[in-house]
């Protein structure tokens, strides 16, 4: 994903109500691209808060009010001074009060983030108000994410994982398979589908390929063992779409991404997901 | 004959108690490994103070270095976008204060990682060219940036697909820069995959030099590695992969070598090995490499380890360093060889280490060269992995060794392969090495002889790690930068 500034801002800036459609609308797409979201106060435009930074008529310093998401690995909390560097000059002031949706950016003795952009938060809006707009904007992302997933899927399946076995690719003609750390060690996966939600009927039986390798190249990739329940997001395997399953050729799919293997009980979810718009 | 190395670190210790105001009280100094005073080493553990919660494993890292300024500093290793995956980009560490204190930018074009970065720097003051395989779908991304410190995301210079370790170096000839980026090309015809790309001007396009005159079993190892000198000099180390059964191959060590700064179409052809008069001399022979893509040595992956290290001034010395199982109920050795004669003649083993891996040699302007490596000592729960600076002025006829960690070697568990790396880093500078290793991140001063610095919140009394908070953190693996000075 890049780092698209989206100027939505200035629509929150004019609706600044957390309350209305529209504005609901523009925080998710602010939430879609940002990872750290915090409410702060704005000390001092074209500043910066670390001493390695060179300050630009685009940085401010903003105290942290309250923290609204944050990866776990970064230390941030409120009191602290960050260094912001805005979507557009000047759409910053002194004293100015925001949520601002950042991504990370340097980390050190402090932290700068990147604003994705910002909306103004209006004095009578409790800070639950505001935690509570952004975790509903990002539920609103995540079920988006989700529902992209689901539609891209062939299949859509609870089941469980009975066997697990290496996949037999053949190599390309006059070409054989490279040894490399970063092979992805092909297994398959055979899944009894116990609910068929798309693409599989209950008592269906679906090979899923997933890269068996303990490589950092797959360290994001969903690795199954047998017995292992789920809900499968799966897509049609490329390259060899076809494996043996009981002597018969039969599709191969793979699950790939980190959405594409959930517990069993996101089964209802998922379902609900392909039913609403 | 191995002395001790005799030295005293500088120690220059974080917190007795937790606090997040200041940098905390040093621990009780342990002591000297001995009696008189050779060497001062300082280790760094780079992760910077606002990333305290972080428990990832930061392995396999790599350090560039500013000869025109020393206060420069660029590392990187396998370490997420701690922001997460919305910027699209990747971090790299960087330090402006010769490696005291460290911070972490994400300029680098690749999704919340790479699965492979090298770097080096360039001729201008702040340049910085390196190369990655990039997340998703791990392509080269050749890339440079006019100054490492900017919060500019680098620049692509060149992409393409079905590659594998991209070893960046640099050297500056006349105006211009000359890049050497060895890497295993799966798309170079012949199975001969050892290849070399080469920009004789820092920047696209970049011209693939395949460097095997041999036939192989397919391909090459993946470690592909050049080192080029002042004088214009270029060898490149290569493991000719010849036969397979299962997972246990039969290589080559391979150096080539170019005395014109492989300028010409056809380069790397000025070492010729008498037994077949092919360029590329066999320092050794039909060695044993056991590839295994999983836990083997401790919890560490083995199978393709190879430095190389010209003396940059007097490209007559060189020195390279593999890994290979010779079958003494060892699970992985690695040996050093030397060549006084630009490559022509080789010795043995200078240098023999059973059970160890991610070696790097770097050979100072005095001419000492260093080692760098990491052991596997101890068995089971109680093992260790040990890591090593070693120097010698004498080709290894004698050397002195320091010890810069020693650590669990079992915790914690690997979250992913490589563990702590298929590589090191060591350069020289000046009467100084300097270096980066990654390591179980335990704060007990007892598992770094020579002294250590946290920049992340610790608590040295009950060897924990704390977030900004003063919780406990799980602990993970960290890359340590660390300086020497060399034996004089």
């Amino acid at each position: 994903m890049s780092t698209r500034p989206v100027m939505v801002w200035i629509a929150l800036a004019v609706l600044g109500s957390a309350a209305t459609a529209p504005a609901q609308s523009a925080r998710e797409a602010l939430v879609r691209q940002s990872d750290i979201i915090f409410v702060g106060t704005v000390i001092r435009t074209g500043a910066v808060a670390a001493q390695d930074l060179p300050a630009s008529p685009l940085t401010a310093v903003v105290r942290v009010d309250q923290v609204l998401e944050k990866p776990e690995a970064v230390g941030l909390v409120e009191g602290d001074s960050v260094t912001v560097q805005s979507v557009k000059q000047g759409s910053l002031k002194d004293g100015m009060r925001a949520t601002f949706y950042t991504t990370g950016w340097i980390f050190g003795d402090g932290v700068a983030v990147r604003e994705v952009g910002h909306e103004p938060v209006r004095a009578q809006f409790a800070s639950a108000v505001q935690q509570d707009s952004v975790a509903r904007a990002r539920q609103k992302v995540n079920d988006a994410n989700l529902r992209q997933r689901i539609q891209a899927a062939s299949v859509v399946a609870v089941g469980r994982v009975e066997q697990v076995r290496p996949a037999t690719l053949a190599a390309a003609p006059g070409r054989p398979a490279p040894i490399t750390e970063h092979d992805p060690e092909w297994q398959e996966a055979i899944i009894q589908v116990e609910d068929g939600i798309k693409g599989a009927q209950s008592g269906q039986r679906v090979v899923v390929r997933f890269p068996g390798s303990h490589d950092v190249a797959y360290v994001s990739s969903p690795r199954l063992a047998v017995g292992q329940e789920g809900t499968f997001l799966l897509q049609k395997a490329t390259g060899a779409p076809l494996t043996l399953m009981a002597g018969q050729s039969v599709p191969t799919y793979t699950a790939l991404h980190r959405l594409d293997v959930l517990p069993k009980q996101e089964g209802a979810r998922v379902r609900g997901l392909m039913r609403s718009p | 004959m191995r002395a001790t190395w005799i030295s005293v670190g500088i120690i220059l210790f974080a917190a007795c108690k937790p606090s997040d105001k200041g940098p905390p009280p040093p621990p009780p100094s342990p002591p000297p490994p001995s009696d008189h005073v050779v060497v001062h080493a300082q280790v760094v553990d780079i992760i910077p103070r606002r990333l305290s919660g972080e428990t990832w494993q930061d392995a396999e890292p790599f350090l560039s270095l500013y000869a025109s300024n020393p206060d420069f500093l660029a590392a990187s290793a396998f370490t997420p976008n701690p922001g997460g995956s919305a910027s699209g980009t990747a971090p790299i560490f960087v330090s402006s204060d010769g490696g005291a204190t460290w911070s972490l930018r994400n300029t680098i074009p690749s999704e919340t990682m790479t699965a492979d970065i090298t770097h080096a720097v360039g001729r201008s003051p702040r340049e910085l060219y390196a190369g990655i395989m990039r997340q998703p779908d791990y392509p080269l991304n050749e890339l440079s940036t006019s100054d490492f410190l900017s919060f500019v995301t680098m620049t692509r210079l060149a992409r393409r697909d079905s590659i594998d370790q991209p070893f960046m170096r640099a050297i500056k000839s006349g105006n211009v820069e000359r890049l050497y980026v060895g890497l295993n090309d799966f798309a170079a015809p012949g199975g001969r995959t050892a290849t070399v790309d080469l920009s004789l001007n820092g920047s696209a396009p970049f011209a693939s030099r395949r460097i095997e005159t041999r036939n192989t079993l397919g391909q090459n190892g993946p470690s592909i590695r050049p080192a080029p000198a002042e004088d214009g000099t270029v060898y490149v180390a290569y493991l000719g992969w010849r036969s397979a059964a299962g997972s246990t191959i039969q290589s080559d060590v391979v150096v080539a070598r170019d005395d014109h700064g492989a300028t010409s179409a056809n380069p790397f052809r000025d070492l010729v090995d008498p037994s077949d008069h092919l360029p590329g001399r066999l320092l050794a022979r039909n060695v044993t490499i056991t590839w295994s893509n999983a836990p083997t040595m401790g919890q560490e992956r083995i199978g393709s380890t190879l430095s190389l290290a010209v003396d940059g001034l007097h490209s007559e010395n060189v020195y390279v360093a593999w890994g290979d199982r010779v079958g003494n109920g060892d699970i992985w050795t690695v040996h050093v060889r030397r060549s006084t004669d630009r490559g022509a003649t080789w010795s043995t083993d200078v240098r023999t280490l059973k059970n160890a891996t991610a070696p790097s040699l770097a050979v100072a302007t005095n001419r000492t060269v260093g080692l760098l490596y990491q052991q596997l000592t101890g068995s089971g729960n109680t093992s260790r992995w040990v890591t090593h600076l070693e120097q010698s002025r004498d080709g290894f006829a004698t050397h002195q060794d320091i010890i810069l960690a020693t650590v669990p070697a079992m915790t914690p568990a690997y979250q992913f392969l490589p563990y702590l790396g298929d590589y090191n880093f060591l350069l020289s500078r000046g009467n100084q090495f300097l270096g980066i290793f990654s390591a179980n991140n335990t704060p007990d001063s007892a598992n770094f002889p020579h002294g250590i610095v946290y920049q992340r919140r610790v608590d040295w009394a009950t060897h924990r790690l704390l977030d900004r908070s003063g919780a406990p953190v799980a602990v993970s693996i960290d890359p340590f930068f660390f300086s020497a000075n060399v034996l004089p």
